[in-house]
């Protein structure tokens, strides 16, 4: 055991870390069961907190909005970076390919903030590219980011915008990592391009498709929320609430401690158990697993 | 692979789609960037008529620059956004090597403990509130640390770490140990070195990540003159608070100041926080790109 005090000594800030900034917050969260009081202490009182969320209209409407976001972003953002990896693939000038990728990736690398400033620009109904486009072809301009029946599109492009092209880079890792030998043989055997594509890339990736499609499942219910607090206005609000955004404003400015912090828990419970649903599940099916 | 001419005229059009659908998305991503960047340069007088689908600047002014450079809260942000992460990136990178080189030697007892204990915290997050009053009872809140300390160790980049620094050769650890290395000694004098291109990697993953954090600093500093610049953006873009960057003085006699464009003004904020990350991209590139497509799935 003397041996090891040293590391032990070089290890102790980031333990400390870990159980500062991560540890003690759970404990904080007993809150959840308890009734905030003005003057200390506070009362426990078991799950009447979660009672009364659940027997909120609002929780469910924050509720379905979340699955929607996040069922929309598995159907439409998903797909996308597995069909640029095959493009990309495709690209057989490595100069040409790092050009476009290094393009691509871009996005991934800015803040929420800048994003939402970004597309609030693209999409001003008087001086953004989108309208500019529409009008000229003769349609009346929509104001997106106010129009509750576009602001989740929205949600959904600027996600892609973001995080298309640098999604893509696992895929492509995934492809490069299958055997040339099979390109060569399915060439001999007269494949086409569109052949080679579904017979040896995309059954070559399936198992990382998988791997990444479970991890996805299990933020279900992490409609990212920086994307969504610089995304929301009084507007648009009721149709992008996430339970994210919920337990933010719940807490910091209605001060519904305890009931913010029930719901803030609710999520990571069910969180908690979709990840690790999925990374069982992926385990089982790929071999492969999170950690 | 067949060469171009030997290819079949049904392949040339395909290529020909392929290479059109991505460059499509190459405009798509840089489009918006670049009208802004455009905006930000055009003269005061034309920026009511500058088109969304430009990317040149219609006249040429740095006015909004230098309006915005010169402003005391885009001064300020910018100062604490550069400290802030600074001190952030340079704490984050060596508590994260420290741990990693505890948690990377076999035999450390209670490693599998400490390992999940590092996963839990992956997997499970109490929620924005109970770290609100975590910050509270220390009397951090509305001090820059609440916000430098939150994520100073990242439990992704620390399993990074501890996988580079497990593949280290045992040989030279030996040797070290040979000469009389204590194990300070042989972390500092053998580890680190070899340990540089690892390290840069975790420092570009934490700079990224510090630069571009605002929750944080936007629910715990209620004080303006300690926002990163993230918020001060936030502020004025998402907000559309143009008194707060112009001024209400120059808002009230009508200046010339005043005469500048919001639309462009935001431009020119946007470009001001993202120049640091735009300046490091080739590095960026370099570096993540590698690390990604070695580590693709097991990071």
């Amino acid at each position: 055991m003397r041996q090891w005090w040293p590391y032990y000594a070089m290890m102790a800030p980031g333990l400390l870390f870990f159980f500062v900034w991560h540890y003690v917050p759970i404990w904080e969260a007993k809150m959840a069961f308890e009734q905030v009081r003005i003057i200390p202490p506070n009362i426990w009182v078991g799950l009447k907190n979660f009672q009364t969320l659940f027997s909120s209209p609002l929780f469910y409407q924050v509720l379905a909005n979340t699955l929607i976001i996040s069922g929309m972003k598995i159907l439409f953002v998903f797909p996308v970076p597995i069909i640029v990896a095959l493009l990309l693939n495709e690209i057989r000038s490595g100069k040409f390919r790092g050009m476009i990728q290094s393009a691509i990736y871009l996005p991934h690398f800015l803040s929420w903030v800048v994003i939402a400033g970004v597309f609030i620009a693209l999409l001003s109904p008087t001086d953004g590219a989108v309208n500019q486009i529409q009008t000229a072809m003769g349609f009346a301009p929509i104001n997106y980011m106010t129009n509750t029946g576009t602001i989740r599109w929205v949600l959904v492009i600027s996600e892609i915008w973001r995080s298309a092209g640098w999604d893509s880079l696992l895929y492509l890792a995934a492809i490069f990592a299958i055997d040339p030998q099979l390109y060569e043989a399915a060439e001999l055997d007269g494949a086409s391009r569109w052949q080679k594509i579904r017979h040896v890339t995309i059954p070559g990736i399936v198992p990382t498709i998988a791997t990444l499609f479970i991890l996805n499942m299990g933020m279900f219910l992490s409609a990212d929320l920086n994307q969504v607090v610089n995304m929301q206005n009084a507007v648009n609000a009721s149709t992008i609430d996430i339970l994210d955004t919920y337990v933010y404003r719940m807490g910091l400015f209605t001060g519904e401690y305890a009931l913010a912090t029930a719901a803030g828990l609710f999520k990571a419970v069910i969180g908690m158990a979709l990840v690790l649903i999925s990374h069982f599940i992926s385990k089982r099916l790929t071999g492969k697993g999170v950690w | 692979m067949a060469s171009f001419s030997r290819r079949t005229p049904l392949e040339r059009v395909e290529y020909v789609l392929i290479v059109s659908t991505l460059l499509l998305l190459v405009v798509f991503t840089l489009h918006p960037l670049l009208n802004l960047l455009a905006l930000s340069f055009t003269e005061p007088s034309k920026v009511a008529g500058f088109s969304g689908l430009s990317i040149i600047p219609d006249g040429f002014s740095t006015d909004v620059w230098a309006l915005l450079l010169q402003h005391p809260n885009v001064q300020r942000g910018l100062f604490n956004s550069i400290w802030m992460t600074a001190t952030s990136v340079c704490l984050g990178v060596f508590g994260t090597a420290l741990m990693a080189w505890g948690m990377s030697r076999p035999g450390l007892p209670g490693r599998r403990l400490i390992f999940i204990m590092v996963l839990v915290t992956i997997v499970f997050e109490p929620g924005i509130i109970p770290d609100y009053f975590l910050m509270k009872r220390m009397g951090l809140l509305n001090t820059p640390w609440s916000v430098i300390m939150y994520k100073v160790i990242s439990a992704w980049y620390l399993i990074i770490l501890i996988r580079f620094f497990e593949e280290i050769p045992k040989e030279l650890l030996e040797a070290a140990e040979l000469d009389g290395a204590n194990p300070f000694q042989t972390f500092f004098l053998v580890v680190l070195p070899l340990a540089k291109p690892a390290l840069a990697t975790i420092a570009l993953f934490y700079l990224v990540l510090h630069w571009n954090e605002f929750f944080r600093s936007m629910i715990y500093l209620n004080d303006q003159t300690k926002w990163p610049l993230q918020v001060v953006l936030r502020q004025f873009v998402i907000e559309g608070d143009k008194v707060a960057i112009v001024g209400a003085h120059n808002v009230a006699n009508n200046t010339a100041i005043a005469q500048i464009n919001i639309r462009a003004l935001k431009a020119g904020m946007i470009f001001i926080t993202i120049l640091p990350i735009l300046a490091i991209y080739p590095l960026i590139l370099k570096f993540f790109t590698k690390g990604t497509m070695s580590g693709a799935l097991k990071g």
